[in-house]
């Protein structure tokens, strides 16, 4: 520790004082109990020493280390090593019951005091945004790039069924998702569901709605599946890959399939790679399970959590902004040029802060 | 003194796992007792609660706003409870150091499992798999509406492991403590009780009455001197230790075992029973420590046949 050293001083220049306090005292009851046994003389000696740790432990507890003068937080890290040492000599020699429950409630406490989290909130929402999060991201690209691959091989495959025959149309895709769009629609029902001027359908009743809509759920499934074994996760993805296909598919039949590009960009760039991202963070807890390496399973999950926690916090954030998008902005930009650009402009920028921040400067 | 050789072997198994240790960077092991599931769901219970009630004033806030139509406004109580929920337990957890309001009232408190410092990734992980465990499945399963069956039942299933999870392992760690490397513990209470050795009969010609011989003194070990330990603060009277108390007829009892144990001839006057268990206490103390010094550490009255079977 950096501040052994400053420490140590503080204690030794207090210690001093301390017996003199605690001195004063007790020196007219020691003088008559010089045949006291060695336990009860040992407590005697400290325990001016321990109710003052008692205070400090309080102070500490209620109003927080950071409220505390320096001499205080130095005596609180002194007095609690001295504990703990009059803590190992007691369980040698004394049975004084009292005593040694005492003690080890007291440095138990301390303990908890002086080994507390010492973080300041700006600085950690600072650090993850600029550090934690870009550099989990960047450790745990393969994974991400996995989970693309697989959504990409779904839309691929549910592509190229739906152009064999418009029946897989209704296999792949749940009717309330589809909400009225399928083969049998005609092209203006469809573009004027890409097209939507109902104000009824926009602001936060549908952010919200949109939020726990079915990507959402699919995110936390991916996440949560991936965590148990891989297997489930990968087919989930695919799954949704094969709904993205389909839809894409049935759209440029009709020739609308710039104008579904347009409008699935606005959010469904952010929120496709925001389950590719949860995707990665469950893969690497169940490749954990399953391919610990050195490490054992326990371990290495408790290692691979570090990353996880990171890249789920971020696939939250990037829902969110997705939701946002989705409830807001698709709606504010009805014209297909500016809703590709604005899609595509924002993934750019999530692009941007994982390639680019939190880089050592050579 | 009534210590059984079988209750002697059941302390000893217990001391073979040692649940409740952590040990610090000192190196002095310390015991905090690890807390149980009712504590734990009690503390939980406050804080859905809370944030509960948090949720409710801000969804009537946005509703007396007139933001929201009635389509949304299911969504949005989620949300909102979503939005005040999962910083509420991080944050509180690192301001209060591993404890949220309910874990402040029920006195329990989350430490890291090797003993070192509770970091911020521990605290973060622990919560949010909170969510993955309970929360998002719950929402998922009341969003679903009943249409479809299946998917609610493996929720709730879901739920159920995740439930099942603290009463697997010793620690009752829950699946997001097991990631996190953390469990909770009972805060321990420092009360610092009078030593029994120092509180003194009050003429010190008392203290002669009572003599006991090196070998009366070898009879007894720890376990029994702290059973003593116990009776004596329990049953002290107003005048101290060495009043004869409110319960003359256990101590009556006591004291007729001790004599015929270590042979003590002398009677003792009911009134004096009090003053003899005293005195008993710190010579017996006084020895047991002195043979603790040289190494003989007595566990309890059968140390002679531990000793023999080693």
């Amino acid at each position: 520790m950096g501040q052994g050293g400053l420490i140590d001083r503080g204690g030794l220049a207090d210690r001093g004082g301390l017996a003199d306090r605690g001195g004063l005292a007790d020196r007219g009851g020691l003088a008559d109990q010089g045949d006291l046994m060695r336990s009860a003389r040992f407590r005697r000696e400290r325990e001016a020493g321990w109710r003052r740790l008692e205070a400090l432990v309080a102070e500490a507890e209620t109003a927080g280390l950071q409220r505390m003068s320096f001499a205080a937080t130095r005596d609180l890290a002194a007095l609690y090593r001295q504990a703990t040492t009059a803590l190992a000599i007691a369980r040698e020699i004394s049975l004084d019951k009292a005593l040694l429950d005492y003690l080890e409630a007291l440095t138990a406490r301390a303990y908890l005091s002086v080994y507390a989290p010492r973080e300041r909130l700006g600085g950690l929402f600072r650090r993850f945004f600029t550090i934690g999060a870009p550099q989990a991201m960047r450790r745990s690209w393969p994974f991400v790039l996995i989970g693309l691959f697989c959504l990409a091989l779904g839309a691929l495959t549910g592509f190229l069924l739906y152009r064999e025959s418009a029946a897989w149309f209704y296999v792949f895709i749940p009717a309330e998702l589809a909400g009225g769009r399928g083969p049998e629609a005609t092209t203006e029902a469809l573009r004027a569901a890409i097209y939507d001027q109902d104000p009824d359908s926009s602001g936060l009743g549908a952010f919200a709605t949109f939020l726990f809509s079915h990507n959402t759920r699919i995110a936390i499934l991916v996440f949560g599946l991936g965590a148990f074994l891989c297997f489930p996760a990968i087919l989930l993805t695919f799954y949704n890959g094969l709904i993205l296909g389909a839809f894409l598919a049935l759209h440029v039949d009709r020739g609308l399939g710039v104008d579904l590009a347009g409008w699935l960009s606005v959010h469904g760039v952010t929120e496709l790679a925001a389950i590719c991202i949860a995707y990665a963070g469950g893969v690497r807890l169940g490749a954990a399970i399953l391919f610990p390496g050195d490490r054992t399973r326990v371990d290495a999950l408790r290692h691979a959590g570090r990353d996880a926690a990171k890249l789920a916090i971020v696939a939250g954030l990037m829902l969110l902004v997705a939701a946002f998008l989705e409830g807001f902005v698709r709606q504010l930009v009805q014209e297909r040029d500016a809703r590709l650009a604005v899609g595509w402009g924002v993934g750019l920028a999530w692009l941007a802060w994982f390639a680019l921040a939190g880089r050592r400067s050579r | 003194m009534i210590g059984r050789r079988k209750n002697a072997g059941r302390r000893g198994a217990i001391d073979r796992v040692p649940v409740d240790r952590i040990l610090p960077p000192e190196g002095v092991p310390l015991t905090l007792r690890v807390a149980g599931i009712g504590v734990r769901l009690g503390a939980q219970i406050t804080d859905v609660l809370l944030t509960v009630a948090g949720a409710v004033a801000a969804f009537i806030l946005v509703t007396a706003l007139g933001v929201v139509g009635p389509e949304g406004a299911f969504a949005i109580a989620m949300l909102l409870f979503f939005a005040i929920r999962v910083p509420y337990y991080v944050l509180a957890e690192l301001i209060w150091n591993g404890q949220t309001l309910g874990k402040r009232m029920m006195k329990i408190k989350v430490v890291s499992h090797d003993g070192g410092p509770l970091t911020t990734h521990a605290i973060v992980l622990r919560n949010l798999m909170k969510e993955a465990e309970v929360f998002l499945p719950m929402t998922l399963i009341l969003m679903l509406d009943g249409e479809a069956p299946v998917e609610a039942l493996l929720g709730l299933a879901w739920i159920l492991i995740c439930l099942l999870v603290p009463l697997m392992n010793r620690y009752r760690m829950r699946l997001g403590d097991l990631m996190a490397g953390t469990h909770v513990i009972h805060l321990p209470v420092p009360i610092l009780l009078k030593d029994l050795a120092v509180a003194r009969l009050p003429g010190s010609a008392n203290e002669e009455r009572f003599t006991f011989l090196p070998h009366q003194l070898d009879h007894y070990g720890a376990f029994e001197l702290q059973t003593l330990e116990t009776l004596l603060r329990v049953e002290t009277g107003a005048n101290g230790p060495w009043d004869a108390g409110a319960n003359g007829a256990t101590k009556a009892a006591i004291v007729e075992r001790i004599r015929r144990k270590i042979g003590y001839s002398n009677p003792v006057a009911p009134a004096d029973h009090g003053a003899f268990l005293w005195a008993f206490y710190n010579a017996q103390r006084q020895h047991l420590e002195q043979r603790q010094l040289f190494g003989d550490r007595r566990e309890d009255k059968h140390f002679a046949e531990q000793e023999a079977d080693r």
